[in-house]
């Protein structure tokens, strides 16, 4: 992949593939249009990428329809490409290519924006790195489930939200829809697995719970659907949900063109092309105002102090653990092995120390920054301190995992 | 396969299923009525049982269901989720076997029922056929009325998977640094129902082949039917087919049955007034009931026994102390309720100061039912009705 060089192509193009390979990058002119002028309005300082980054979230969180979500889909192609590929590197697994992990990750920026504090200083880039990448690895997760269950296991587990979009995408009207979730209630109502496990092979219902399905449906429909529809038969029934599981199926593969461009049609104007310009001002302002970013470098640093004491405090064998996931990179089956311990316990001592530091971290913003820790804020602290604790044994030489002691 | 850990995500909990436990609760859901509560149980009883020992071992070895067992199959029968007790706290465990976890459906009972809700509702992914559960996030009640959508179809709150916090520790560091944050939002409380009411709903929803008996009837009548412990199980048993309890009377005569067994009643003998059997006579022995019960960190027991020996009219209720030399502390309540809920004349008795004994003597009519109460509230309590 050939990686941007300008600011502004970093926020105005989008990555092509031919095939499962990095082809081009397209420009979106309307796009281009924005930063210029955005960056014309600047003086001559040099502004970083970073900055840019959470300008454009700022704008975004106060207009989530403006372009703003563009620039940062644009913005983090890269990143989307990176992880997808080291993804598919280390998944080995043939049915997904690069192209399809890169889809998945894009698929869900807005858990992205919507899982961003740019209040907190953090870099957006890295946030974004780490969380389509556990978004990419829970897409191959449910994938991988999909595909081994049947028609009949899969309706069961499939969110009610997650199967109306899936109607949605195929373009179906809300009436269809209605009756359609109407069957798949009465369905899950009556139809459940009789054995303890081995749930994924569930085979069809037979032809009484099918008339049973069928009866609840009928009767059900005059008090939950609020139209008029006619009586259904078992048949019917039966095929509306075989429809729903081949919705389901064909939704986990959406168009990869439709998701990769900006949303509407690029020359209908329907994007707020600019924020009023007041607001505008103010948040570029902000965002270069050197007192407040000399600031949030000094909390940045007394925060990295709280954080490498707290460390150094760990139990010995706390500490090998930190040592062989972030530096080592080892999977948590791996340090298990390494340390002849089980799994579950790497992966709840991983929990427990990431525990101690979150506290480390809401104790110190009580006092320094007298920011109160309510599950609100701890919520986007959690980010900054994986964050940083990947930039922390990061600067570490890597590590082999035979030089770091078990304790 | 991939083992989980390099699946899932780092932050998040993920718990292996012990199989004797699988095979264990799987017995245990058996009993329930169709082939979906069956499963609702199993599910709940695979979450309970492993998600429990690791918050004893890793953050509080006080913490315990809610609800005694038998009272919790009661709930499955109906719906899903199970209360647990956290300190002050009470956290809502909310299974799902959904492979994705775009969204979460609460059910409006842990919601909208004042004594059912929740501070914290957690939500556990719950896979049986590779034996794991993994927690998914959580949020609190104030945040889910705001943030949850209503749907009036299944009677669900409904959250995206962006609307709740994923970091289960973001709930243990918040609970401790910041103690004062309200979790809860006032709602409604819920009309009572009459004796008449309830008894007629349960006749009606208490045959198993009515589905979904929580969407069968207005919830603010479902809510009050099934928010009365005693109630509720009554329509679970119905639903189960049992036989009708049998009185007091019956179990101190002819011995007390398996499900009141399971709740921890037995039957006692004992020398009625110790200090005046000091004499010359011959001490008389006298069969009560009784429940051990823990309060406050401290264990009780609760008698009840006939005044009028087989007439089965007069009754006394005792409380006292199980330690050895210990006293009721002052401001304890033990108080007797009709079935509906009612108080009456006599009713309750109070401790004023420490005492020996809390008790309340009571004639009732043969058939009628009594609900007991006890405050502060006894751990694992749920309404029950003695019928006499």
């Amino acid at each position: 992949m050939r990686p941007r060089q300008t600011l502004i192509e970093r926020f105005s193009t989008f990555l092509q593939f031919e095939a499962d390979h990095f082809q081009n990058w397209v420009i979106e002119p309307q796009l281009r249009r924005s930063i210029r002028n955005c960056r014309d309005q600047l003086p001559e300082t040099e502004v970083s990428e970073n900055y840019w980054a959470l300008y454009w979230h700022k704008v975004w969180q106060v207009q989530p329809d403006s372009l703003a979500r563009e620039h940062l889909a644009a913005y983090v192609q890269e990143v989307c490409y990176w992880v997808a590929q080291k993804t598919t590197e280390s998944f080995a697994m043939t049915q997904y290519g690069l192209a399809d992990c890169f889809q998945m990750a894009i698929a869900r920026l807005d858990r992205v924006l919507k899982g961003f504090n740019p209040d907190l200083g953090g870099n957006f880039k890295n946030y974004a790195s780490a969380t389509l990448g556990s978004l990419i690895r829970e897409s191959l997760r449910q994938r991988r489930e999909i595909d081994i269950c049947s028609d009949w296991a899969l309706l069961r587990k499939l969110s009610q939200k997650r199967l109306t979009e899936a109607f949605q995408n195929e373009g179906l009207s809300n009436s269809t829809i209605a009756s359609y979730l109407l069957a798949w209630q009465c369905f899950k109502t009556l139809y459940a697995p009789k054995k303890a496990t081995g749930t994924r092979k569930l085979p069809k219902p037979d032809p009484q719970t099918w008339a049973a399905i069928t009866q609840l449906y009928n009767r059900e429909r005059h008090a939950q659907l609020d139209f008029e529809s006619p009586s259904a038969n078992p048949d019917q029934i039966e095929k509306w949900m075989e429809r729903c599981a081949r919705a389901a199926r064909t939704y986990l593969y959406p168009n990869f063109v439709s998701i990769n461009t900006p949303k509407s049609d690029q020359d209908s104007g329907d994007f707020l092309d600019n924020l009023p310009d007041s607001t505008q001002t103010s948040l570029l302002n902000q965002m270069i105002d050197v007192e407040e970013a000399r600031t949030r470098e000094t909390q940045k640093e007394q925060l990295s102090s709280v954080l490498s004491e707290a460390i150094v405090q760990l139990n010995p064998q706390a500490q090998t653990i930190l040592q062989l996931y972030y530096q080592a990179r080892l999977t948590q089956q791996q340090i298990a092995d390494q340390m002849s311990i089980k799994q579950y316990t790497v992966s709840r001592r991983l929990v427990k120390v990431r525990e101690t530091l979150l506290r480390k971290v809401a104790e110190w913003s009580q006092k320094t920054l007298h920011i109160s820790p309510s599950s609100d804020v701890l919520k986007y602290t959690g980010p900054i301190l994986e964050e940083w604790l990947e930039a922390y044994y990061g600067r570490h030489e890597p590590l082999s995992p035979e030089n770091v002691s078990a304790e | 396969m991939p083992s989980n850990s390099v699946i899932f995500d780092p932050t998040q909990i993920n718990l292996d299923i012990d199989s004797t436990l699988q095979t264990q609760a799987w017995r245990q859901s058996q009993s329930l009525s169709t082939p979906s509560s069956r499963w609702n149980g199993y599910l709940n009883l695979l979450c309970l049982n492993t998600i429990l020992p690791w918050l004893r071992e890793d953050y509080d070895p006080q913490i315990e269901p809610a609800l005694s067992a038998s009272s919790l199959l009661s709930i499955w029968e109906i719906v899903n989720g199970v209360p647990i007790t956290l300190g002050s706290n009470r956290l809502i465990l909310i299974p799902t076997e959904s492979i994705d976890l775009d969204e979460i459906r609460i059910p409006q009972e842990w919601v909208d029922i004042p004594a059912w809700i929740g501070d914290y509702y957690v939500f556990v992914q719950v896979n049986p056929d590779d034996g794991w559960v993994r927690i998914a996030g959580f949020t609190c009640h104030r945040r889910l009325k705001q943030e949850g959508r209503y749907d009036w179809r299944d009677r669900t709150y409904s959250l995206d998977d962006s609307d709740w916090i994923a970091d289960l520790n973001v709930l243990w560091v918040s609970r401790q640094l910041h103690p004062e944050e309200a979790t809860r939002t006032a709602v409604p409380t819920l009309d009572a129902l009459s004796l008449a009411q309830a008894n007629n709903l349960i006749q009606r929803l208490g045959d198993p082949t009515t589905p979904n008996p929580r969407l069968s009837l207005p919830f603010h009548q479902w809510g009050a039917l099934v928010s009365h412990g005693g109630w509720r199980q009554r329509l679970a048993e119905s639903r189960w087919g049992w036989q009708v309890q049998g009185t007091v009377l019956q179990w101190l005569q002819t011995g007390v049955t398996n499900f009141a067994e399971q709740i921890g009643w037995g039957r006692m003998e004992f020398q009625p007034g110790l200090s005046a059997a000091r004499g010359d006579e011959e001490p008389t022995t006298a069969i009560a009931l009784s429940r051990q019960l823990r309060i406050a960190g401290q264990p009780y027991e609760l008698r009840i026994r006939p005044l009028d020996g087989d007439n089965g009219r007069a009754w006394r209720f005792e409380l006292q102390n199980l330690t050895p030399g210990g006293l009721i502390p002052a401001g304890f309540v033990l108080r007797l309720l009709t079935e509906d809920l009612q108080p009456f004349e006599g009713n309750e008795d109070t401790a004023d100061r420490a005492v020996e004994q809390l008790y309340i003597e009571v004639a009732l009519d043969p058939g009628e039912g009594i609900v007991w109460e006890i405050e502060p509230i006894p751990n694992q309590y749920d309404q029950e009705i003695l019928r006499f």
